[in-house]
């Protein structure tokens, strides 16, 4: 990222500096909530991440599918917003409010997208997506119109700009962060790279037809990373409106048109 | 076995009695009567349990020769015992939250009468009985709403002019009915349809439609339902909101699949323009719009309401979609929806009780401190109402998403999916607004909620989550309602459901929360110790943090109901206001006729008969 603004940045492992030196500085606590809310976030995240597999790892894939997987998907965001409500400042407020709406402006394309990858492929469960994938080619050559509109809200779903009204730190001091110190700065963090992993790796899973072993996985991930740290890097940041508004008209009409096709193809009336 | 029977037929005569006994005892003692009343409400629960797994039908009474009949099946036993316990849960609740109101002699003589009256709807196995305890409940219904008087008489009377009109409706479907089949019996009736002509079942099925649909709040039907809900006493909306309006959902499973039966009903028409799939139309509408109008809501109860209605539409998107998988989950819902709606209802009465009858989602706040308890079940609640994981919603909703995924209804499993991103900004506000944030001055001193409040909100809670994790309990019982209607079984086990297209294993799911909880929870404890500060001390990274409280989460969606709110705007409510003006001015206009002077009379007979005279001369009609 650094390197696209021609300036110097940290070293990659500044990141796990930050969490070990963070981890044991002292914190500042609101109560149980403030806490419980986080742990929840965490937990929620970690155990989503278990039901979607990376290469042919997957603990969890006999757990009801992609659905489940959706679901689980809100357990992060509801843990942090009752964990922010603990706490009064008013930057949480608008962090939260900003949080949620941008999640609805992504989620109406995304249950698109992942609708019409369950409807072409007549499956609800991850793993045989991508088994059905390996045998059929990458889900984002059957549909690319699908594929594309995945690939327009990724920046929204991973909070990077030109989506991270959530955050802002000029605006609103880092937004739902802004409260937390020490250890739960810590828990906030791995929350977040989380999501982001838990994100990509869908976008893989669906349309990139997955991998069979979790290297090539990782490998596939890494690239849709970096293509995204580039967006990240070039772009200025949206207005609320602007963000709703883009959502609902370019990758949702893409998305509509890509399930009609699909339902089309698949002989659905 | 004798004592099945005896419980049976004597199930309605203890039910009807004791209600009326309710409010003698009242005039002799007031705690006699509250310990009676939950008595003789746990007596039903019990009695209902004693009928599990009895099917068969009595004869109770005989009107002119015509034998009036009670029947249970699996599907009525599964209505009924939901009736009785949450009744009970909420004359609990009623016990502390009632206490300083007047007229309470007549409070329980009504929900005990309510409750009755549901149990003969469920129970009855002609058509006349049915209509009459139908009616019972709407009356009754009515008295309840407009208990608190002032702005609550006039939402009752909304009600009661749109339940009537239903109640025409499915009166006008019963005599038809009986005119073409010669019976009121269900069981007879389902051999006779059979063969009547396809346009005939349509007409009788939207009469019935009507019906339930008013009482359940269908789309274009539901427009009585917020007033209602709001103004009615807490208790009793978690009552109207958990079970009555879903009579409606009984009456449509009673109609659809044992009047009727699948293997008519789903054929009627084709493709995308057969009933079945404009009836999954409307309800994908009803899941979609009012959970977004709730979204707008700054009433508590207002919001739970349109999410209610909202919430219906999942019933009847499951029932009317017509696999098992779909009736399945249907069934599932209401079940799960009575528990959950009820809580939550109980959950906002308990936060009113204790501030004085606020409402107004902006003028409370932070009272998590306060009520720990209210907030846990309205938390739970909350979680069933969106569908997480490990509450009873997310189970029935997978059920429903799974069949309309699995036969090709993207469009309807799109609306029901986006609807629970409704419910989830809707109910977050509701939490956020009531518990979180900063307490207002004025409620500084607030206790926690009463103790029998308590034990009603924690039963429900548990029951939330252990239908969540174990829905085999649940699901065996709706499995055996699906079979005997006549649908295949499904391969249920306690915690989910087993199919080659994608199983459901809650289990794996519960221990990996918990899991992932304490080891989260382990790793967290071992980091550096925090220091507890109060909530005001804010970081602000330099900028001014005004002095004092506020309420910081009013407007809380802006950006976006900027957006949306001329979308969203109840149109039909309208509508029905104008139809109902224009036919108070037809009624003037028909009114100045009657003039009251004789001779204008007079003159009206003359003139008529000149018509009659004229019409008889030119065409010779007679």
């Amino acid at each position: 990222m650094a390197r696209i603004h021609w300036r110097y940045g940290p070293p990659l492992t500044q990141p796990v500096i930050d969490i070990i030196k963070l981890f044991h500085q002292k914190s500042f606590s609101h109560g149980v909530i403030f806490e419980l809310g986080l742990i929840l976030s965490l937990a929620g995240s970690v155990v989503t991440l278990l039901f979607i597999p990376i290469g042919t790892i997957c603990p969890l894939n006999v757990a009801g599918g992609l659905l489940v997987v959706l679901y689980l998907m809100l357990l992060a965001p509801i843990g942090i917003a009752l964990s922010g409500g603990g706490g009064s400042n008013p930057n949480i407020s608008i962090g939260i409010s900003r949080k949620m709406l941008l999640a609805l402006s992504y989620e109406v394309p995304f249950l698109l997208v992942v609708l019409t990858v369950m409807i072409h492929y007549k499956t609800i469960s991850l793993v045989s997506l991508v088994e059905l994938q390996r045998a059929s080619g990458w889900g984002i050559i059957s549909l690319p119109l699908t594929g594309i509109a995945y690939f327009l809200i990724l920046p929204a779903m991973l909070g990077i700009r030109p989506f991270d009204m959530v955050e802002a730190p000029q605006e609103i001091a880092s937004g739902l962060k802004v409260e937390y110190s020490g250890k739960f700065l810590v828990v906030y963090y791995i929350e977040h790279a989380l999501r982001r992993f838990i994100v990509i790796a869908l976008f893989v899973n669906l349309l990139l037809g997955g991998a069979g072993e979790p290297f090539t996985f990782l490998v596939k991930m890494l690239v849709v990373f970096v293509i995204c740290v580039c967006i990240n890097a070039v772009f200025p940041r949206f207005r609320m409106e602007q963000a709703i508004r883009f959502n609902w008209t370019w990758p949702t009409m893409l998305a509509l048109a890509g399930l009609v096709i699909a339902c089309i193809w698949g002989g659905y009336g | 076995m004798f004592y099945p029977n005896a419980l049976f037929g004597n199930l309605l005569i203890v039910a009807f009695g004791s209600a009326f006994l309710t409010y003698v005892l009242g005039k002799i003692s007031q705690s006699l009567r509250n310990g009676f009343a939950i008595i003789i409400s746990l007596v039903l629960v019990l009695m209902v349990a004693g009928l599990y797994g009895l099917g068969k039908e009595i004869v109770y009474f005989r009107f002119f020769d015509y034998p009036l009949l009670l029947r249970i099946n699996a599907l009525s036993w599964f209505f009924a015992i939901t009736i009785t316990v949450l009744s009970t849960l909420s004359i609990i609740f009623s016990l502390s939250y009632m206490r300083d109101t007047p007229q309470l002699d007549f409070y329980y003589l009504m929900m005990l009468l309510v409750n009755a009256s549901m149990l003969g709807i469920v129970l009855a196995g002609d058509l006349i009985s049915f209509y009459v305890f139908w009616e019972i409940m709407s009356w009754s219904i009515f008295l309840l709403v407009s208990y608190n008087k002032g702005p609550a008489l006039a939402a009752g009377l909304k009600y009661i002019v749109i339940s009537l009109v239903g109640s025409l409706c499915m009166l006008v479907g019963i005599l038809s009915l009986y005119t073409h089949c010669g019976t009121f019996d269900i069981s007879q009736l389902a051999v006779l349809i059979a063969s009547a002509p396809h346009g005939y079942i349509v007409f009788i099925l939207l009469m019935f439609c009507i019906a339930f649909g008013i009482k359940n709040g269908i789309m274009p039907l539901h427009t009585w339902v917020p007033s209602a809900y709001s103004e009615s006493p807490s208790p009793f909306t978690a009552v109207l909101s958990g079970i009555l309006a879903k009579m409606g959902t009984f009456g449509f499973l009673m109609i659809f699949y044992i009047l009727l039966g699948w293997r008519v009903f789903l054929y009627l028409g084709q493709g995308v323009l057969s009933f079945h799939y404009i009836l999954c139309i409307i309800a994908a509408i009803t899941i979609v719009i009012p959970n977004f109008i709730a979204v707008l809501q700054d009433d508590a109860k207002k919001l739970l309401a349109w999410s209610s209605i909202g919430q219906c539409g999942y019933i009847l998107l499951g029932i009317a979609f017509g696999t098992s998988l779909g009736l399945a989950g249907g069934i599932f819902h209401f079940f799960n929806h009575a528990i959950f709606k009820a809580l939550l209802f109980l959950a906002i009465g308990a936060v009113e009780f204790r501030t004085n009858g606020v409402r107004d989602l902006n003028s409370l706040g932070g009272l998590v401190n306060k009520m720990p308890v209210t907030f846990m079940a309205t938390l739970v609640g909350a979680c069933g109402l969106i569908g997480i994981p490990l509450t009873n919603g997310f189970v029935s909703k997978w059920l429903i998403y799974k069949t309309l995924i699995l036969k090709g209804s993207p469009f309807l499993a799109f609306a029901a999916l986006l609807g629970t991103w409704g419910s989830f900004l809707a109910i977050y506000k509701l939490l956020h607004n009531v518990f979180l944030g900063q307490p207002s001055e004025t409620h500084k001193n607030i206790k926690s909620a009463p103790f029998t409040m308590q034990i009603a909100m924690a039963i429900l809670s548990i029951a939330t989550i252990v239908f969540g994790i174990f829905p085999g309990l649940a699901l065996n019982i709706i499995n055996s309602i699906g079979i005997s209607l006549g649908f295949e079984s499904l391969d249920v086990n306690l915690w989910g459901i087993a199919s080659e297209t994608g199983t459901l294993n809650t289990i794996n799911i519960f221990g990996a929360i918990v899991v992932f909880m304490f080891i989260v929870y382990i790793i967290f404890r071992t980091g550096a110790k925090s220091v507890l500060v109060p909530q005001d001390d804010s970081y602000a990274a330099g900028s001014y943090i005004p002095e004092g409280k506020y309420h910081y989460t009013v407007d809380f969606y802006n950006p976006f109901l900027r957006m949306v709110r001329p979308w969203l705007k109840d149109r039909i409510d309208q509508f029905y206001y104008w139809i109902s003006s224009t036919s108070e001015k037809l009624a003037e206009l028909v009114r100045r006729i009657y003039t009251g002077d004789l001779g204008y009379y007079v003159i009206y007979i003359i003139l008529f008969l000149a018509v009659l005279i004229f019409t008889q001369l030119i065409w010779k009609p007679w």
